[in-house]
């Protein structure tokens, strides 16, 4: 590197240095770090580099400064629309990932014995390629998969090289994330997500989210001005969340019923003609169907269901009305809706009809339809894309409302345990741990022929592989442009930091376009990272240099502006309470009560997770400067209620064993007022399996393994929280 | 001379550690080496309970017990009524962090040295914008400034608000909390 901003003399110069002291032979981390300490004591040389975070999907723009080639401050970029000037504490706390003990260095090839051992990047691609070859030559292209938890050029390559394959089955992480309620959503108003105008607000109704657990930072200041503005801010949610700070009112809800408390909302705003009956005629179809179809979900009814008092439901509902339009139930990501329930697709449905009975959309304080911006047409020839894959993704007929740009990662996790797919690529992402059950998913991808994992340490994941691909960490890499849109949309750019710190590994685009070049595809991968970025930029006006100067640059000409009629990109172009493809699917056309899950039976708790500020998925936990928080602070452990501890004999603190017919663990307990009695929260990051990550390696219980392999009919989602728990006191 | 202090919002506290992550990053600490730490308290009962999260760290106290009972000096009262740690007189014998009735002191694991929150928002500045506990707050919880100047932010607010000393006059402390 880096001729971005650090110009100081580099260990290595440039990606010739890279390969030489390759071939010499594997230079670690303390050769490294000495000839660092050599070269630069005492230089003294500062600068700084506008990059993006990668501590979790967010992507914040923010201000990295390198002293002496080691990383120091990092500072929030004031032009980014999710940093507005601020980071979180994971993005502190992960930027320390790049000297990480623990990090991957060589490429790994799992040998007879089941040991990784070190090969060259040249074994690694030719024996790749070779299987892939011999997989398509005998499968067809469709027997190759990939997943990937999306970052910038991830999504870019990742895709671009399994089109060119000729497969069509990519998925993301979405089905153990936001895919139900992207999925739901889009069925209703024909878009995934909105924006609620939180801020501005006068009533703003948040289910399962909590913007302070896990944070992007303008959206952290969004709520607090909306506390500061006297909007009545309403958390619902099993567990009283960090966001409760500036809410108005906890409701604590049953786990999985969030659907019958926004039909039961709806049913009273319906039967009281306090809804935008004028919006609603001119702008959807299916509004009488549905207004049948809940007659019966009232309050009371809802009661039974979620245990929030009817009155409170009346009298939500009311406050809605009273707001409206400057009120809106905010979108959710992953929450109580994203991919936990057997109801969760169809309760971003009923999220997205309420709203529109408030006639919010579009409307100061409402939900907000806001657009992004792409990059344009590319005339380049080299970046035409490969030929349109004709094939289905798997999953596509069996999940037909999962978003197609998503798919239903676990159904394709089900896929290999069949032998539909023989090949599998994981870029960046954890599925064996993170997106169902783990013993279900180790048994399913040990039936595949290759398995290959590009990551930056040993995820679970990693550890199932054939192959082992190292990557550079995010300070150590330049990316594609992030498009991003909101109310303006804006571009930013993950500009390289660091020089690479182990010699060895390489960047996702490197990666993806020399194992294209190994299995016969290269030709649609002949040009440069920073030729393609600058191709895209310059069709909105930008140059790569000019964007890495600033890091963000936002189109305040192509700004969402309040009042603007909303366009539904639904089949019928109109807000649809009553959807075809729902019906087609095997739904009711307009979202009705589905029961979340089995009963739970006697002894049997409710088992939910949940964000925590510290961490993201389980890419986190290894970090030692958050994982001492953790310890320290007793994050691990699970929450049960004042209630259910005294009635099982359980303080705080005690050691309780958790288990259900799939898993058994113990572990500290808290005992706590901020949770539901009937309810066991388990935070999603710990648990880790990997030894390899000697910080995280064996601390806390993982979500994952008391949750059963299975999928949310029609939209493919996990079902993430379907499951339930029994507690005791160990020894008890 | 200031008189430099701060003051902390609890009621806009979320808990998110990003001030502590953030002291560790300005500071160039070890993974371990916390200045901030956290305490959180529970008030009330479901479903009618709220939570607190309480952010402490050195309160550069005027009558600073640590300063007392250091044997070396090391411990001591720098300008601007900011207290100090003398690394290399330090000779790690844990009196101060033992007298600290506000648990913020932390011992380095790799030099052994005694260490806290250095107000570093006056110490360090370098003419960059910093990753203080004060600038990388989310919610902007925390004021700091001239305890002595009647004009300053803090010294409004602490006026405005009533804010005082987290343990009353335990000590004379300068981190000023609303709760």
């Amino acid at each position: 590197m880096s001729e971005n901003a650090i110009t100081r003399r580099s260990f290595l110069a440039g990606s010739a240095g890279v390969a030489a002291v390759a071939a010499a032979g594997f230079t670690g981390f303390g050769a490294w770090q000495q000839a660092h300490a050599d070269e630069e004591a005492g230089t003294g040389r500062t600068d700084a580099v506008h990059t993006l975070c990668n501590a979790c999907s967010s992507k914040c723009g923010y201000t990295a400064y390198v002293v002496d080639g080691k990383l120091t401050k990092l500072i929030g970029d004031e032009n980014n629309p999710n940093a507005e000037g601020h980071l979180c504490a994971r993005g502190y706390g992960y930027s320390q990932i790049a000297y990480s003990k623990d990090r991957l260095t060589d490429p790994l090839k799992k040998n007879a014995q089941g040991k990784f051992e070190a090969i060259t990047w040249d074994q690694a691609y030719a024996e790749i390629g070779e299987k892939v070859k011999a997989i398509i030559a005998e499968n067809g292209p469709e027997a190759i998969g990939l997943v990937q938890d999306p970052r910038p050029s991830g999504s870019y390559y990742c895709n671009r090289f399994i089109a060119a394959l000729g497969s069509p089955n990519t998925y993301t992480h979405g089905a153990a994330c936001n895919l139900s309620k992207a999925s739901g959503i889009t069925q209703a108003i024909g878009t995934g997500d909105w924006v609620s105008d939180v801020a501005n607000s006068q009533m703003t109704m948040f289910i399962g989210r909590s913007y302070c657990d896990g944070i992007r930072p303008s959206q952290v200041a969004a709520l607090e001005r909306a506390h500061e503005n006297g909007a009545y801010i309403v958390m619902v949610d099993p567990r009283c969340n960090n966001s409760t700070v500036f809410a108005d009112e906890w409701v604590p809800i049953t786990p999985g019923t969030d659907l019958a408390l926004v039909l039961a909302m709806s049913n009273v705003l319906i039967k009281n003609h306090l809804y935008d009956a004028e919006f609603v005629a001119a702008n959807s179809v299916g509004f009488d169907d549905w207004a049948v179809a809940i007659e019966g979900c009232t309050p009371a009814w809802a009661e039974q269901l979620t245990g929030i008092p009817a009155n409170t439901i009346e009298s939500l509902a009311a406050r809605f009305a009273e707001a409206a339009p400057a009120a809106s139930i905010e979108p959710s990501w992953r929450g109580a809706y994203g991919c936990a329930y057997a109801n969760s697709g169809e309760t971003a449905r009923a999220v997205a009809l309420f709203n529109t009975l408030l006639g919010c959309w579009n409307q100061p304080g409402g939900a907000l339809l806001t657009s992004g911006i792409s990059a344009g047409k590319l005339d380049d020839p080299r970046f035409a894309a490969p030929p349109k894959v004709e094939a289905k993704k798997l999953g596509s007929e069996e999940y037909p409302l999962a978003s197609a740009s998503m798919g239903s990662a676990v159904y394709a996790g089900e896929m290999a345990k069949t032998g539909a797919l023989k090949g599998m690529f994981f870029y960046y992402s954890n599925m064996a741990v993170g997106y169902s059950n783990p013993a279900y998913l180790a048994d399913a991808l040990s039936n595949l022929e290759l398995m290959v994992v590009c990551d930056v340490q040993m995820s679970e994941t990693a550890m199932l592989a054939d192959y082992v691909l190292p990557e550079t960490s995010y300070l150590e890499r330049s990316e594609l442009p992030e498009f991003g849109g909101g109310r303006v949309p804006y571009v930013a750019l993950r500009s390289q930091v660091l020089d690479v710190i182990h010699p060895n590994t390489r960047s996702c685009d490197q990666i993806f376009t020399e194992l294209a070049e190994a299995c016969g595809v290269g030709e649609y991968f002949q040009f440069t990272q920073d030729e393609l970025a600058e191709a895209q930029l310059n069709t909105v006006g930008l140059t790569l240099e000019g964007l890495r100067q600033v890091g963000t640059v936002q189109f305040p000409d192509k700004a969402f502006v309040y009042g603007k009629q909303p366009t539904f990109n639904t089949p019928a172009k109109k807000v649809q309470f009553t959807s075809e493809a729902c019906a087609k699917a095997g739904l009711s056309p307009c979202p009705v009560w589905i029961e979340p899950q089995d009963p739970v039976g006697e002894g049997e708790y409710r088992l939910v997770g949940g964000k925590q500020a510290i961490m993201t998925h389980t890419q986190t936990a290894n970090v030692p400067e958050l994982m001492n928080i953790a310890e320290e602070y007793g994050l691990m452990r699970p929450w049960i209620s004042v209630a259910d501890a005294e009635a099982l004999g359980i303080k705080d603190n005690d050691e309780i064993v958790v288990e259900n017919d799939l898993h058994s663990g113990t572990s500290k307990v808290r005992v706590t007022e901020r949770i539901s009695p009937g309810v066991v929260y388990l935070p999603s990051h710990y648990g880790c399996t990997s030894p390899e990550q000697h910080t995280a390696y064996g601390k806390g219980l993982r979500i994952m393994d008391y949750v059963p392999f299975h999928i949310e009919p029609a939209y493919g989602s996990t079902m993430s929280q379907n499951t339930t728990v029994r507690i005791k006191k160990v020894g008890a | 001379m200031a008189n430099y202090g701060m003051l902390i919002n609890t009621k806009k506290c979320i808990g998110c550690y990003a001030c502590r992550t953030a002291c560790q990053r300005q500071n160039n600490l070890l993974p371990d080496e916390a200045f901030i730490r956290f305490e959180e308290r529970e008030v009330g009962t479901y479903p009618s309970v709220r939570v607190e999260h309480v952010p402490l760290q050195c309160m550069h106290c005027e009558d600073a017990p640590c300063v007392s009972v250091c044997p070396t000096g090391a411990a001591k009262y720098g300008t601007d009524g900011i207290v100090e740690v003398d690394q290399g007189r330090c000779i790690g014998c844990l009196y101060c962090v033992a007298a600290c009735p506000y648990q913020v002191r932390v011992r380095n694991s790799e030099t052994g040295a005694v260490d806290k929150c250095r107000f570093c928002t006056v110490a360090a500045q370098d003419g960059t914008k910093m990753c203080s506990c004060v600038e990388a707050c989310l919610t902007g919880c925390r004021i700091f400034g001239d305890l002595d100047d009647p004009d300053s932010e803090i010294s409004k607010a602490i006026a405005e608000t009533g804010a005082t000393p987290i343990a009353g006059d335990l000590t004379k402390a300068k981190i000023y909390y609303v709760r």
